[in-house]
């Protein structure tokens, strides 16, 4: 063979290697979270139009929500379903990344579904950038990359701020509150003597966020098409995970996420003010997923990946055994449960041991406080009183809506004068049922602290086997408290507390089920999907928990969730989503991973 | 104001509460008379309480209790100051959510450009033409009633209302009149012994579907 012969073959496998990458390498290193979708035959043939009534689509809204779209489906789209289908988020301290990386099969019958987009100069060699009002489209061979970058709102403020009272300003909003006062002719006069040259607040704000929102997406982009650091060639976890043969895979890296980590509770229980001082603690906490996609369900296998100081406290945590005094007070057939079992107080002492370490080490004098008081506190306090009265087991239920007794002023009418006066009534509100329950080997502890209680307010009346805390939520509904063998209840659920308050007999749990909670670990959980979307009161959530409602409330089948094997470097948690209607496998793939991008966002 | 509106009549309405608005009117010869105006939410107040707990509802900034009674005391100091207002007196229960306002005026003109005129000033969105309807017309010789135009808009505008609890809720229009009422246009107004007082009550649903239902004109006897 040749010298020219061997180059070709050369440059045509080096061809064939870089069209072969898929289009996850122009995932931004920025990126926290990733949700990377596989092709599938089934998600193939749902429509753009029913693809983009999700959530995790929103960042592209914009570009679909239009005619172009009407009767196709994501292959018309000129999509690549060779490639996977990646969304990611980040974020860092002064800018939001968002985005989709996709490949692309058919550029012209892409272009017809984002057709509002102009081909822009481009400083990146073989990468054409395309852009819209709204969004980035960057197209590398075959691969696209669909981004925003935006200023994280708090930095913008501060920015802006900061340059608006350096100039002499005064605050924007007392400025606003004075024109409430003022009349029209004022107002003329005040428009007339301003230097129309000059910004006001939020013009200053917008060319900030402006100027901020070039410089961060040219960082970005430099990154990942100049020094060509993406996601991908920065973390060896990350490019494990796309091996994997499942339909989807879910990942977040929880130690440059600290601050939005949702799973930081269980620290806050063991040592509540400190939590925040052990951020280190952190190193390598990712969390991977699978989304395995089955006849008629959606299996999402997930494993947490931590330090090993981490992983030892989990492990110690982990060696608690189901407290069978749980199972007769959840019902077989309730909406929603879940139970979470640890041994605190091994858990109380492997942190201990743990973080001391750690925490001597900080020179913060702050930091240097808490230390000494969670000394101190390990030193004088009785733990063996403490872990007895709490000892980490507990449970919670929500038993749908109730009817609850309030009370209400209504006005009566006196026939001969019509004048009216105000008298009190019973009334009924609706209210969500939810009971907690914790195990304790020291009833006697609550049982003082009630007649403690009830001593200094009539609002706490000793029912004999309970206790009533009267007009507890909102002024209104009472809530009752069970103390009673090995276990201390809290609930609204008058049914419960008169009726069932050593548990719902032949109507609890089954022998079968109670044994599934028993393998399941540290935490196990059940939720009748439609029973709890449709019973739950969404009016009260915040509007994105609200959004999640809205999502489920048209969805059947019931989720699993059990936690796994825990060893000192990572733990399992498997939720598996059932369905019956198992045509629509595809579509429950994608609600699924819906909720979860909800859950996470 | 919308503020106030919002929590005490929007919430209400929209979470499938039980809302009981009284609108008391009592009338002299010379036209001047004293008005009263009643909100009461005390068979909502979980529901009042639950939202009063969040930061924001529905996407709009939930008020904390202090500003809601700051804006009624800003709304009473306000009208004292208006023209033909005699006296104005507020009161507001925040455990029991009831709202009352009491006002002396000296024609009923004067009381609904005060109101007007008030309300614009607490928010500048809410905005009255000249040839507004007023909801309140007296001629010596009979009066006109129908809803306030604000709240007619604010119960229009409601969509996502459980209708069938909605029904529950209630307006009552009360009318306190110099001289006998001769006859009445409503059939479903309701006259006092002595002819005198009129009162015409409405549920909430029903004026949520036909805001007429509240008008009536009372025409006195000569």
């Amino acid at each position: 063979m040749d010298m020219k012969k061997l180059v070709f073959l050369w440059l045509l496998g080096w061809q064939t290697y870089l069209w072969s990458q898929g289009a996850e390498q122009l995932i931004p290193s920025q990126a926290v979270t990733v949700f990377s979708i596989n092709n599938t035959d089934l998600l193939q043939k749902i429509s753009i139009d029913e693809w983009i009534t999700y959530d995790f689509m929103e960042e592209i809204h914009q570009e679909l929500f239009d005619k172009s779209t009407e009767n196709k489906t994501v292959k018309d789209a000129g999509l690549d379903f060779d490639q996977r289908l990646s969304l990611f988020y980040g974020k860092t301290p002064y800018y939001e990344v968002t985005g989709f990386t996709f490949g692309i099969k058919d550029k012209n019958a892409l272009f017809k579904v984002f057709d509002d987009f102009e081909n822009m100069p481009s400083p990146y060699e073989g990468v054409n950038i395309y852009q819209s009002l709204f969004n980035n489209l960057l197209i590398e061979k075959n691969k696209g990359l669909l981004i925003r970058v935006e200023p994280v709102e708090v930095f913008l403020n501060q920015q802006t701020d900061s340059l608006w009272y350096s100039r002499g300003n005064l605050s924007p909003f007392y400025a606003m509150d004075e024109d409430q006062f003022m009349d029209e002719e004022e107002l003329v006069v005040e428009d007339a003597q301003k230097n129309l040259l000059e910004k006001n607040y939020y013009e200053l704000r917008d060319s900030l966020q402006f100027e901020f929102q070039k410089k961060y997406y040219h960082d970005v982009l430099n990154g990942l098409l100049k020094q060509r650091k993406s996601l991908y060639s920065n973390d060896s976890v990350f490019r494990e995970l796309l091996t994997h043969p499942s339909a989807g895979v879910f990942y977040m890296d929880n130690s440059r996420n600290i601050d939005r980590a949702k799973n930081l509770w269980y620290l806050k229980t063991v040592l509540p003010t400190l939590y925040l001082d052990v951020q280190e603690l952190y190193d390598g906490n990712i969390i991977t997923g699978d989304l395995i996609l089955q006849e008629s369900s959606v299996q999402f296998n997930l494993n947490a990946r931590y330090s090993e100081a981490l992983g030892s406290i989990y492990n110690e945590m982990n060696h608690a055994k189901f407290d069978p005094n749980i199972a007769p007070y959840i019902r077989s057939n309730q909406p929603a449960y879940f139970t979470y079992n640890i041994n605190l107080r091994s858990a109380y002492e492997k942190a201990y041991d743990v973080l001391v370490p750690i925490l001597s080490k900080a020179k913060d004098p702050e930091i240097s406080f808490n230390l000494l008081l969670l000394k101190l506190g390990n030193a004088l306090v009785n733990k063996d009183a403490v872990f007895d009265a709490y000892k980490g087991s507990l449970f919670m239920t929500f038993n749908g809506i109730q009817k609850v007794k309030t009370r209400k002023i209504t006005f009566f009418y006196d026939e001969q004068t019509f004048e009216y006066g105000e008298k009190e009534t019973e009334a009924e509100e609706d209210m969500p049922i939810f009971t907690l329950g914790f195990t304790t080997k020291r009833n006697d502890l609550p049982e003082m602290v009630l007649e403690h209680f009830s001593q200094v307010t009539s609002k706490f009346e000793n029912k004999g086997d309970y206790w009533v805390y009267n007009k507890a939520i909102f002024d209104a509904a009472p809530v009752f408290l069970i103390n009673t063998k090995g276990m201390f209840i809290l609930t609204n659920d008058q049914d419960l507390a008169e009726n069932h308050r050593d548990g719902y007999g032949k109507e609890a749990l089954s022998k079968r089920m109670l044994k599934t909670l028993k393998k399941s670990g540290t935490m196990a959980g059940f939720a009748n999907l439609q029973q709890v979307a449709q019973k739950f009161p969404s009016d009260f959530l915040d509007p994105s928990q609200q959004q999640l409602m809205e999502f489920l409330r048209n969805k059947t089948g019931s989720v699993t969730l059990k936690s796994g094997e825990t060893t000192t470097h990572s733990t399992s948690v498997t939720l598996n989503y059932s369905f019956n209607d198992t045509e629509k496998s595809g579509k429950h793939f994608l609600d699924l991973l819906n909720t979860l991008y909800l859950l996470t966002k | 104001m919308k503020k106030i509106l919002f929590l005490l009549i929007v919430p209400a309405l929209m979470l499938s509460s039980c809302i009981e608005i009284i609108d008391d009117l009592s009338l002299n010869l010379d036209g001047s008379g004293t008005f009263k105006y009643t909100v009461n939410l005390s068979s909502s107040k979980v529901k009042v309480n639950s939202i009063l707990a969040l930061d924001s509802f529905n996407g709009k900034k939930v008020p904390k209790i202090e500003e809601i009674e700051s804006k009624i005391n800003q709304f009473r100091e306000l009208l004292t100051l208006e023209k033909g207002i005699k006296s104005v007196q507020t009161e507001f229960n925040k455990v029991d959510f009831i709202a009352k306002i009491t006002v002396d005026f000296s024609s009923l003109e004067d009381l609904q450009a005060g109101i007007k005129s008030v309300l614009t000033q607490l928010d500048s969105s809410i905005k009255y033409s000249e040839d507004d309807t007023a909801w309140i017309t007296w001629d010596h010789k009979s009066l006109k009633r129908m809803i306030p135009q604000l709240v007619e808009e604010r119960i229009k505008n409601e969509t996502q209302s459980d209708q069938a609890l909605l029904n529950t809720g209630s307006y009552t229009c009360i009318s306190r009149l110099p001289k006998a009422i001769q006859n009445t246009s409503n059939s479903a107004c309701k006259l006092n012994p002595t002819k005198t007082a009129a009162m015409l009550r409405v549920n909430t649903l029903d004026l949520k579907l036909n805001p007429s239902l509240l008008e009536h004109t009372l025409t006195l006897s000569p």
